[in-house]
């Protein structure tokens, strides 16, 4: 009984537990007004626009966790997206979709790791250093390259035509699919999970985001592990890239700058912690989910579309506001208590 | 007996500084061995030596016979050296048990998570010092004692022989401190042997076997701790004597009008407080860890809203609601921590002195006089003698000492009629403190009225006219004139 | 010596680059690129952005961020234009109301950032969602078209030769200098980005310094809403989104330290001249790319860092020794 009040106790601590309640309650006011939230077209649109935010959730995780926050990760899917279509469009290739994967992976690694060396070698801030790669990969795309929209080589297109689940709803008679790279998702997470909680790499991601200085003397590397969480950042951002790129059937370059906020507004707003050391993936999903949520529900309930980014902006800053309120007020209790001992 | 650990001759400089000249350091198997120092003479950059974080320009080390001419953090682990650092060097965002068993698992370069292992290590450290913890509770939410026992337990993992605490007492109670010495002496009859980093008198004697005084990156002495005196261990030090007679005589039982008077005042952290501040008068305000100490002084001046009660200043009840409004009463405080809360760091020692006179220093519409800011920075550097050559420099180049001299300045300035120093002489060296209590005693003599708060019973003998000893947010007792010694203190504190 | 020593090191560089640069441009483009013309446009294209970098500079100064500015410029251009469409007569109300919201919203971060303690970024990574929401819905998705003539003249209107746009940046950059060098406000701003919690013992009312500092950040994004309204005839929602980065980036270029406490005006301004420098160079070459620019400013940005980086641990070093 006892262990059962404690479990408890700790999911209610958890930011996590309060997301998840809100999404089950703002599901059910929607459900309500609209009496479509649970139809399966509808949820299965929801699960579909979540693959490509949930899956840079990963990188923006893995960066707040360890380091700080990165924003390069929406070119760096732009940029090894566009190198790997086109290579794969000179070399005239028709071979298995999973290799043009790999390819625009290789390329995001490099990416990543341009980020990881300028952020381990100078210790400058990640915001700053990736605003500015940032910045040079687009100049790649669009001034080198001259990238502009186009089609994707045929073996892309195949695999985008996949479909893992189809559903209709009877009474609309509006269907909706979920494609392949759905199952993307998945790998990418239980992956993720794995490594996250039964790698030292994966503790020591958490805890140099913890303690930098106590990391180093525990004997973490800790310049190797963040450059290590860079160059991934660049492959799962060039997963997540290709991945867009074969849900829209199209290359569209302009398309992809400008999503790192709402993925770093969702991964806050599912508990990772701004200074450091704390955030789950189950977080990202939850606060990925909440977001799509909002998005997609709108004219569900009658909202005109115009008022999206009203409702996203106001979510952010009430979902901010809760936990650094919370978090100052320990800190001021502990701070006194910490005064009081030294 | 033999030596555990040898280290001959280091040299170590820094970018042209030279942090160690020389230095030489003999533990013998089984003593707790105590390096002293003040801050800045080496302590930290000898230690980082011994632990292979930083490689000597000069000069040999040898644990237990086998010499390393170049040793790595790893060689360290593996030759039984563990460090347990000031700050703890943990995690606060992880449970305990990972913070136990990280640094035993990645000393063995396994690369997988194996949940029962981790249990198992951190099961087996907790045994070997009887602490008694939550396993799974994440470390933030301990306490600091607790924290320190998570460092120790960990530390006595992979069999270590020889543990080097750096300034363990720093963050903790007396009581904490007695749970350390205990657990130092069970650890000494385990034969593990003990070099213990601190300037702390009382503490250094209690516990040490032997003594090796460090200044100014040199050797002053190396003996066995009975044949050191408390008077010999000042002077070894600091280089200078001491004498605390003419602090003692310069006390004044005789004080002027009231200045500052509390009554029935409560608030978080403590309540119902009253007491009575005159002018020229030193008014200890001691305690331990919870008594309400700092609290009720943060009240005075701003920081901690009080919930009821009077603060009366010069026969006017007031109401402290911020910073400012206290400044304006005439009240400064110096903050505990001088470098987060007492200096910016980065900024000019310009700033950093005239902060507190901005408004008196610019006009109605608040455009500033640079000619004035400029010369009250510079009357204050000269009249409390910050040695600087700049006064455009940041602070965060000066010396410890001229720093504190710094942050008084900002509040003198002011020209305050209640001065209240929080722990004014905390990681400060014993000639730095001596010059501060100097200070006190002059601006008391000059009228002011100052308050000192500190859990140093030392300190508040040898400085404060009287004491208000605090416990649990209560008023345990007021000692006065001859009744202001530690033994009453120490009663009184209980 | 002294006197030299008053431009701090930093300004002095920027000076440097920025004259090195024009002699390049002079020798390698002469004629087509050293006309007035050419540096009318200049003057046209930064103002606006130099504004915002401006007012995200002061924030990153005083330890945050401000990622909303380009938003306020559009909701302020959009709110001006919409009252200038329906009350024809009065601009001078139209543009007192945008100001005025400008610096609401500047006003609104400010409290997040201060009393509600939402981390900088956070706060207004949040608030540009609202403040381009209720953009859109105001403007209903499309762009505000329709100004005035005698509104939309100001864009074309020069003064000795100077456009009405770069005299505003000018104007604005000299107050902004006073204010920050010259003031209690500005000392306490460099202060409490500094040390916050020091700050709050030294007796600096944290909270109204970073509303103030966020409210002014606003009022000037408000300016350069304005000055866009008056120089392409419309606001929309999503106008110059890319600006956001570009801010940030000039002021990190100009000097402006990304951690807070220091930073000043003149380098910013500086930086915006020798950014807006190099694009206008670079557009006389037809076959380079605009999107080029991006590359440059992403590489500029971290050299900058990079050489700044260098050059202070040899400073701190050399102070070190000397005290």
């Amino acid at each position: 009984m006892n262990t059962l009040k404690n479990k408890m106790n700790k999911y209610v601590k958890q930011t996590e537990f309060w997301v998840f309640l809100i999404i089950l309650v703002l599901s059910l006011i929607i459900q309500g007004r609209s009496g479509a939230f649970f139809a399966n077209n509808n949820l299965v649109d929801i699960a579909r626009s979540m693959i490509c935010p949930s899956i840079y959730a990963i990188c923006a995780l893995l960066a707040f966790v360890s380091t700080g926050p990165d924003v390069s990760f929406p070119l760096i899917a732009a940029l090894s997206s566009y190198i790997s279509i086109m290579i794969a469009y000179k070399t005239n290739f028709d071979g298995p979709w999973f290799v043009i994967f790999l390819v625009g992976m290789v390329f995001g690694a490099l990416m990543g790791a341009l980020n990881g060396f300028i952020i381990v070698k100078y210790k400058f801030p990640s915001l700053i250093v990736t605003l500015g790669t940032s910045s040079i990969f687009s100049g790649i795309l669009l001034g080198a390259f001259e990238a502009e929209r186009m089609d994707l080589p045929e073996t892309l297109q195949r695999f985008g035509k996949l479909t893992l689940l189809a559903v209709k709803n009877e009474k609309t008679g509006l269907g909706s699919s979920l494609p392949m790279t759905f199952l993307i998702l998945v790998v990418l997470y239980i992956i993720a999970y794995l490594i996250l909680n039964y790698t030292l790499v994966g503790r020591g991601v958490y805890a140099i985001g913890g303690d930098e200085i106590s990391a180093e003397r525990a004997g973490f590397s800790v310049g190797k592990i963040r450059f290590g969480i860079f160059v991934i950042n660049g492959m799962i951002a060039a997963i997540a890239g290709l991945s867009y790129s074969v849900m829209s059937m199209r290359y569209l370059p302009t398309e992809y700058a400008g999503g790192e906020m709402v993925v770093i507004a969702a991964i806050i707003l599912g508990g990772t912690r701004l200074t450091g050391g704390v955030g789950t993936l189950k977080g990202c999903i939850l606060g990925t989910l909440l977001l799509t949520m909002v998005t997609n529900s709108l004219i569900l309930v009658g909202i005109s579309v115009y008022w999206q980014k009203v409702f996203i902006g106001g979510i952010i800053i009430i979902g901010t506001a809760i936990p650094a309120l919370q978090t100052y007020l320990n800190k001021k209790k502990k701070e006194v208590k910490a005064g009081e001992a030294a | 007996m033999e030596n555990i650990l040898s280290v001959k001759g280091i040299k170590k400089s820094f970018g042209g500084v030279h942090a160690l000249k020389g230095v030489d350091l003999e533990i013998k198997k089984g003593e707790t061995h105590c390096l002293a120092g003040e801050n800045g003479c080496g302590k930290s950059t000898i230690i980082k030596i011994i632990s292979g974080f930083y490689k000597p320009d000069e000069g040999t080390v040898e644990v237990e016979g086998k010499d390393y001419p170049v040793m790595t953090p790893t060689d360290a682990i593996r030759a039984g050296i563990q460090v347990i650092y000031q700050d703890f060097s943990i995690f606060p965002n992880l449970t305990v048990i990972e913070n136990l068993a990280f640094n035993q698992v990645l000393a063995t370069g396994k690369k997988m998570v194996n949940k029962k292992e981790f249990r198992k290590i951190a099961e087996d450290a907790i045994a070997k010092i009887n602490f008694d913890v939550d396993l799974n509770a994440l470390v933030e939410t301990l306490p600091v004692a607790d924290k320190q026992l998570i460092a120790i337990s960990r530390a006595l993992l992979d069999n270590a022989k020889l543990i080097i605490m750096d300034e363990p007492t720093t963050a903790l109670t007396k009581k904490e401190v007695r749970r350390l010495f205990e657990i130092i002496e069970d650890l000494k009859k385990n034969g593990i042997t003990i070099l213990f980093v601190s300037h702390k008198l009382d503490e250094v004697f209690e516990i040490s076997d032997s003594i090796t005084i460090l200044r100014n990156g040199e050797n002053v002495i190396s003996c066995s701790t009975s044949e050191m005196t408390e008077e010999k261990f000042a002077f070894y030090m600091t280089g200078r004597n001491f004498d605390n007679k003419e602090l003692v005589e310069n006390k004044k039982t005789e004080h002027g009008e009231v200045v500052l008077e509390t009554v029935n005042l409560s608030a978080e952290g403590y309540e119902n407080i009253s007491f009575k501040l005159h002018k020229g008068e030193i008014l200890g305000i001691t305690g331990q860890l919870g008594s309400g100490r700092t609290e009720l002084s943060l009240s005075l001046f701003g920081l901690n809203k009080p919930t009821s009660g009077k603060i009366i200043i010069e026969g006017n009840k007031v109401n402290i609601k911020d910073v400012t409004t206290a400044e304006k009463l005439g009240i400064a405080l110096v903050p505990e921590d001088r470098l987060t809360e007492g200096l910016f760091l980065s900024q000019s020692i310009i700033r950093n002195i005239t902060v507190t006179r901005m408004d008196a220093l610019s006009n109605k519409i608040g455009i500033l006089n640079s000619k004035d800011v400029v010369r009250e920075s510079a009357k204050w550097v000269e009249e409390l003698g910050v040695a600087t050559k700049n006064h455009e420099f940041p602070v965060g180049t000066l010396s410890g000492g001229n720093q504190q001299k710094v942050v008084l300045a900002r509040w003198l300035a002011n020209n305050p009629k209640v001065l209240i120093l929080n722990g004014p002489t905390v990681g400060v060296d014993i000639g730095a403190k001596y010059d501060i209590h100097k200070l006190l005693r002059k601006l008391a003599s000059e009228g002011m009225a100052i308050i000192v708060v500190s859990d140093d019973t030392a300190e508040v003998v040898a400085t404060c006219d009287s004491a208000i000893v605090m416990h649990g947010g209560h008023v345990k007792g007021i000692l006065e004139n001859e009744d202001l010694n530690e033994a009453k203190l120490a009663e009184a504190a209980v | 010596m002294k006197r030299i020593r008053k431009i701090d090191d930093n300004v002095f560089r920027l000076i440097i680059i920025l004259i090195t640069f024009l002699l390049i441009a002079g020798i390698t483009k002469g004629g087509t690129f050293m006309k007035p013309s050419i540096f009318q446009t200049m003057g046209k294209q930064l103002a606006e952005y130099g504004l915002m970098s401006i007012g995200c500079g002061i924030c990153m100064i005083s330890g945050g961020i401000d990622l909303s500015c380009v938003y306020i410029a559009n909701l302020c251009g959009i709110i001006a234009g919409l009252s200038m469409q329906k009350s024809g007569s009065s601009i001078i109300v139209a543009i007192l109301i945008s100001l005025l919201v400008g610096a609401a919203c500047g006003a609104f971060n400010g409290f997040l950032v201060s009393y509600l303690r939402i981390p900088a970024m956070l706060a207004t990574l949040g608030s540009y969602q609202l403040f381009q929401g209720i953009s859109v819905v105001l403007s209903g998705g499309s762009s505000v078209s329709g100004i005035p003539d005698t509104y939309t003249s100001l864009g074309t209107l020069t003064i000795i030769g100077i456009p009405f746009a770069f005299i505003m940046f000018l104007l604005v950059v000299l107050i902004m200098t006073f204010i920050m060098s010259k003031t209690t406000f500005g000392t306490k701003v460099y202060l409490v980005g500094t040390n916050a919690k020091c700050a709050i013992f030294a007796g600096i009312k944290n909270n109204t310094i970073i509303i103030k500092t966020y409210m002014l950040s606003g009022l000037i994004a408000a300016v350069a809403g304005l000055l866009s309204l008056a120089r392409i005839n419309s606001a929309k929602a999503d106008f110059g989104t890319s600006y956001t980065m570009q801010c940030i980036l000039i002021a990190v270029l100009g000097g402006v330290n990304p951690n807070g406490g220091f930073g000043s005006i003149p380098g910013i301004a500086i930086a915006v001249l020798i950014l807006q420098m190099l694009s206008s160079y670079l557009n006389t070459f037809p076959d380079i790319s605009n999107y080029y620019r991006d590359l440059i400013w992403g590489v500029a940005l971290i050299g900058v860092l990079i050489i700044n980086f260098v050059i202070n641990k040899k400073k701190t070093a050399r102070l070190a020794k000397m005290s």
